[in-house]
């Protein structure tokens, strides 16, 4: 009895080990056909303030345009930087409002049984056609305390009873879509960028000391953003077998 | 120290223990120890959880609006481990299937819910309530507080509680019809102290007054009590790995 369940499992295990082997084989002969790629990115339209911990009653998100920041931009030029060594990327247009209204659903099941909503739009919504592959960064979402969800690009305020915590952060995921079946390839949300920081969240952060209240704070502000994005997308598109040696 | 680089996921192990009445209306207590181990995106916030919540998932997420299924296993009572239960014959383990509702009004108070149906030991429906006021002292250090209740169904409180003919004679205790209704309150209370990005220690003490059928049966009035604490400590160790 004993022989035939450890046979059952051992079986199990290698059933399982060999589905993982071949899925990875899959993906990474399909990163391989891929020659020339568009980028599309559409994280930097709005930054959000958020409080949690001890908060008062009126507590809602706040946002604001940044659209003139030009984060986008920024990051379709680091990201073709990257990435130009190994792949022709060439430029796309689309509507990048279209690309940031997108949102994931709240009821989680959904967002697994659903076609994913944004291949449809690279298929329907991005010129030129018909390049290898598309890659999409959008925003991606971290709780932050117990009650709140953050997402994109925005500065956060950890209040407590005896001291208060600021952190700005850039959460972003990247999907890898094919581009004539327009199949999702991979998805991956950023990493945080250390694990040292007092206040976590799912994604590149960082501490701040400054309130961003005074005159030129807008510059550095966006300087701190531009930072952990530009340090965050290396590791990222690593990760994700498109770029070497990160 | 075990080596703590960055990455993309985050592995929580660690050992705690526990220290909880013998079986539902003991007035005796034993340690048992507890597990810990999660696995989460690096970076996720480590939820607030309550001692008493149920392993649940959150499928509905909104922020500040939870719900989900919620499962609780509740351990057999074995008669001859313990001479109260003498004559009282067992009660199989029982499984609880059902939902919560979790809502912050604010980020520091949570209200919760759960609806479970037990199927093997018992076959009633459980109901509980609770509010924790969640107060981050400092970043690293929170503590929490707050009421409990819980109600039963006749199904859910009989097996634990009733008393029947056999078992009467088998025990020396009185025959006793338990029935379902208000089954206890409580107060619960935990800290919990993060000393850096990869250790924390915690701290809890749960309350419960038993109420209604299972405070008057004769397990708890004659040999057993009311007054019901369960007292947990614990530690664990949080590393990030990355998977490419």
């Amino acid at each position: 009895m004993r022989v035939k369940v450890i046979v059952i499992l051992a079986c199990a295990i290698a059933c399982v080990g060999l589905g993982a082997a071949a899925a990875f084989e899959t993906r990474a002969s399909r990163l391989q056909a891929i020659k020339t790629v568009g980028i599309i990115s559409a994280i930097g339209e709005e930054i959000s303030l958020t409080r949690a911990g001890l908060t008062g009653l009126d507590n809602a998100a706040q946002t604001a345009s940044i659209s003139a920041w030009g984060l986008d931009e920024l990051i379709v030029q680091q990201a073709t930087k990257l990435l130009g060594g190994r792949f022709h990327v060439q430029p796309v247009s689309y509507r990048r409002a279209a690309f940031a209204a997108i949102r994931d659903s709240a009821v989680a099941p959904v967002n697994l049984l659903r076609s994913d909503p944004f291949k449809e739009l690279v298929r329907s919504d991005v010129t030129p056609q018909g390049l290898d592959a598309y890659i999409v960064i959008t925003r991606a979402r971290s709780k932050l305390g117990n009650g709140r969800n953050v997402e994109g690009v925005g500065f956060a305020e950890y209040r407590t009873l005896l001291a208060d915590y600021g952190l700005i952060h850039a959460l972003y995921e990247v999907r890898i879509i094919e581009g004539k079946s327009f199949d999702v390839i991979e998805k991956r949300a950023a990493a945080p960028l250390d694990n040292t920081g007092t206040v976590r969240i799912a994604g590149p952060s960082g501490p701040i000391e400054a309130t961003f209240e005074d005159a030129g704070s807008s510059e550095r502000l966006r300087a701190a953003i531009a930072n952990l994005i530009v340090r965050s997308l290396p590791l990222t598109l690593g990760d994700m077998h498109l770029i070497e040696g990160q | 120290m075990l080596p703590s680089p960055s990455g993309n996921w985050t592995v929580m192990v660690g050992i705690g223990g526990e220290y909880k009445p013998e079986f539902a209306g003991s007035n005796n207590g034993r340690f048992a120890p507890v597990p810990i181990f999660s696995v989460r995106r690096a970076g996720s916030v480590d939820q607030f959880r309550g001692p008493r919540d149920s392993t649940s998932i959150a499928l509905l997420d909104i922020g500040h609006f939870r719900a989900g299924p919620a499962f609780k296993y509740v351990a057999s009572r074995k008669a001859d481990k313990y001479a109260e239960l003498t004559g009282l014959g067992n009660v199989d383990a029982a499984y609880e299937l059902g939902g919560f509702v979790e809502y912050y009004p604010v980020d520091w108070l949570r209200l919760r819910s759960e609806l479970r149906q037990g199927m093997g030991g018992h076959t009633g429906t459980v109901a509980d309530v609770s509010a924790d006021v969640i107060v981050p002292l400092i970043q690293r250090l929170t503590i929490s507080a707050g009421p409990r209740f819980t109600w039963k169904s006749t199904n859910a409180t009989a097996p634990y509680f009733g008393v029947d003919a056999v078992q009467a004679l088998a025990s020396g205790l009185p025959t006793y019809n338990a029935r379902g209704g208000a089954h206890s309150v409580g107060f619960g209370s935990q800290i919990s102290y993060r000393i850096n990005p990869q250790w924390e220690v915690h701290a809890y003490v749960e309350y419960e007054k038993l109420l209604g059928d299972a405070a008057d049966s004769p397990l708890v009035k004659l040999r057993g009590s009311s007054n019901q604490t369960t007292v947990g400590l614990g530690a664990s160790y949080s590393f990030d790995f990355r998977i490419r």
